[in-house]
């Protein structure tokens, strides 16, 4: 069975966590699907706070790379002028501080696995590019941090999602809901995800970039 | 050449000020680069020198760090003596600063 296993780790984005769980959830639920989706993390199952007014949310399971399916990686909530230097914990900081942790190991075998998409989101990218692990690949984040994820070896194009077959990106933010859109017409097809849109009252914004690697949805 | 040596010089990544020690040696007339910072020792890549008339020296390198995050870096500096001064830059971010005194 396939499992759509969304990470928390502290800091998380709150709306990059929600947005494509909402979205993948009602479209399993549309395709009849029993596919899990689920809030994971490295570990024991636990509470995380994150954003702006520390919204607590809880891991059902523990983030296991050898379940195929999907891992989508959130980015962080927090400042974004500052100086580390003078001890500011800026959100690039905030997303070395996960870069330099347990779920990154798991992160690794997650994109090593053939059955795992991983897709990223709004500062994940920027995150797991920063270990090293997207060098050479094609991908985008949050438009604040696009020059610095260039900077690590990634090739950027400047979209809402970017899809690298089995690494799929979005920018900042509301592309999560693109995000979720884009994996479930990968998924289950372009009409469940338009039932689904029609359900949240929303469309799709700005065109998904394909490279190469990318499965074009039939 | 006068440029040889170790030079220990701080930088700015996003992730705060980095310490990296450079370190130019020649090899039969051919002028190479280390750069040693957080543990982990990577070569500068199209090392250019260009002595000034001034009798300063003006060098040009990219080098590629993992730690304390994976970044590629452009350097454009001036050795005078024992001060270096100059600029490195992340990608397209802003240059930022670069200052370093001879080991």
């Amino acid at each position: 069975m396939k499992h759509i296993q969304i990470v928390l780790f502290p800091a998380f984005d709150p709306l990059d966590v929600i947005a494509p769980f909402e979205v993948l959830a009602a479209a399993c639920d549309q395709a009849g699907s029993d596919i899990v989706v689920e809030l994971v993390c490295e570990g024991e199952p636990r509470r995380f706070v994150g954003g702006t007014r520390d919204l607590a949310l809880t891991a059902t399971a523990t983030l296991d790379p050898t379940k195929p399916g999907y891992v989508i990686v959130p980015g962080v909530s927090g400042p974004v002028e500052g100086d580390p230097d003078a001890g500011d914990v800026t959100i690039p900081v905030l997303l070395a501080r996960v870069a330099d942790s347990a779920v990154v190991p798991l992160l690794r075998r997650a994109l090593d696995n053939p059955d795992i998409v991983v897709a990223t989101q709004c500062g994940g990218t920027l995150m797991v590019a920063m270990t090293g692990l997207l060098e050479g690949r094609t991908a985008v984040t949050h438009t604040l941090g696009n020059d610095v994820l260039e900077a690590t070896g990634v090739t950027v194009v400047r979209t809402r999602v970017v899809d690298d077959g089995d690494l799929v990106s979005s920018g900042g933010v509301t592309s999560g809901l693109d995000l979720g859109f884009h994996l479930a017409t990968r998924e289950f097809g372009p009409n469940v995800a338009s039932a689904v849109e029609r359900l949240f009252e929303y469309e799709r914004r700005g065109t998904p970039w394909y490279t190469e690697r990318a499965l074009i949805p039939s | 050449m006068t440029i040889t040596g170790t030079w220990d010089s701080r930088l700015k990544t996003p992730l705060g000020s980095l310490s990296v020690l450079f370190t130019f040696t020649d090899v039969e007339g051919e002028l190479r680069g280390t750069a040693t910072g957080r543990g982990e020792t990577v070569a500068l890549r199209d090392l250019v020198a260009i002595p000034q008339p001034a009798g300063s020296t003006h060098l040009t390198w990219s080098q590629s760090i993992t730690k304390p995050m994976r970044l590629d870096l452009d350097f454009e500096v001036t050795i005078a003596g024992d001060e270096l001064t100059g600029s490195s830059r992340a990608g397209r971010l802003p240059k930022t600063s670069v200052v370093g005194a001879r080991v």
